[in-house]
């Protein structure tokens, strides 16, 4: 007799008040990027991301985290929150012009359309700053994610 | 088929210790596929371990411990009747459950998929523990994936002093006294060794 198997599939309630948001963008500019300079980027989005999430209210950063890669080598970024313990590894390659970012925020006491803002203003923010263009992968909800959701919603 | 989870907290260093004992396993002959999960709507895990050369499998969308149980068991078919490799490490999220992993591995159909339950890996980051275990809500959590440990390994202990690690591991050891406590450092390579004659050696259930 075939086994009959049913879930719940409902959250975990020992998962309340951690959430966690992520997307994945293409990023282009004309002057390549050396390897010092993309690693520099991958901290930078580490600490900006945290600081963000902080910003709004954020308890603790369960994990930030980034995978950036490009035709000719790859990062790996994570940050627990601490701006002086970050760290950025991989396989450098040679200068890139164009690389994907894929970001994940999971993060301690904000709601998750709060992790959305912080990640994505801190985020569009960076893109700017480097002189970067971006293109995004939809979340389903249209991205990039409106940022101006986040900060006055009630949880 | 053995499958074998290395549970903990978010950023307890999960992924690094499965690069390195994926390496271990490799250079003992082991042939490994790695599960991946991963909480955000995108896996960075996956991708990173892709480049480290891994066999990975990912399951988004949830957390595999509760809201996407059903895709795990899916993905344990399609890597029995596929592949079928020595052992599957899962990777869950840094939120999950190990028990409640288990409980659903349990309801595999044996005939289709002939598994072992090899032991539960629980990273406890000594670089955070008395932060993480002051806030209420994530020390029922953190206490909850310690209890459900076979193996409980106090992580980045390269990073503390060891009186730190003293005072960690009698903590944990008060929550779960049935677990064996061990130093890990997957930087330093300490206690790799140990883990991947566990991974191998180790069966919880048949």
């Amino acid at each position: 007799m075939k086994r009959m198997i049913k879930f719940v599939e409902e959250r975990n309630p020992l998962h309340e008040e951690i959430q966690g948001y992520g997307f994945c963008c293409s990023l282009e500019r004309e002057k390549a990027f050396e390897a010092a300079e993309l690693r520099k980027f991958a901290a930078d989005l580490m600490v900006s991301v945290s600081a963000a999430c902080f910003s709004y209210g954020a308890k603790d950063v369960g994990h930030i985290k980034a995978f950036i890669e490009h035709d000719d080598g790859f990062l790996r970024a994570s940050t627990l929150g601490d701006p002086a313990d970050v760290t950025v590894e991989g396989r450098d390659g040679g200068p890139a012009s164009k690389f994907t970012v894929v970001l994940n925020a999971v993060i301690y006491g904000l709601s998750k359309m709060k992790v959305r803002s912080a990640a994505v203003e801190a985020f569009e923010s960076l893109v700017s700053a480097y002189g970067l263009v971006s293109e995004c992968e939809g979340d389903g909800e249209g991205h990039p994610p409106r940022s101006e959701q986040g900060r006055n919603e009630h949880d | 088929m053995k499958l074998v989870q290395i549970a903990g907290y978010l950023g307890s260093g999960k992924t690094s210790l499965i690069i390195a004992l994926t390496k271990g396993l490799a250079g003992k002959g082991k042939r490994v596929a790695v599960l991946v999960n991963d909480v955000g709507e995108v896996s960075v895990d996956g991708s990173v371990m892709e480049e480290y050369g891994l066999t990975v499998k990912d399951i988004g969308g949830g957390c595999i411990c509760c809201q996407v149980a059903g895709s795990m068991l899916k993905t344990l078919e399609l890597l029995a009747n596929g592949p079928n490799p020595d052992i599957i490490i899962v990777e869950p999220t840094g939120m999950a459950v190990p028990n409640a992993i288990r409980e659903t591995v349990a309801m595999l159909d044996v005939k289709k998929v002939a598994i072992k339950i090899g032991p539960t890996i629980v990273l406890f980051d000594l670089t955070r523990s008395g932060k993480l275990l002051s806030y209420d809500t994530l020390k029922r959590l953190i206490t909850t994936q310690l209890k459900d440990a076979d193996i409980i390994a106090l992580s980045k202990a390269e990073m503390v002093s060891d009186e730190t690690v003293r005072e960690s591991a009698e903590a944990v050891c008060a929550i779960n006294p049935k677990a064996e406590i061990m130093r890990l450092s997957t930087r330093t390579g300490e206690g790799l060794a140990n883990l991947v004659s566990s991974v191998i050696e180790t069966t919880v259930r048949v």
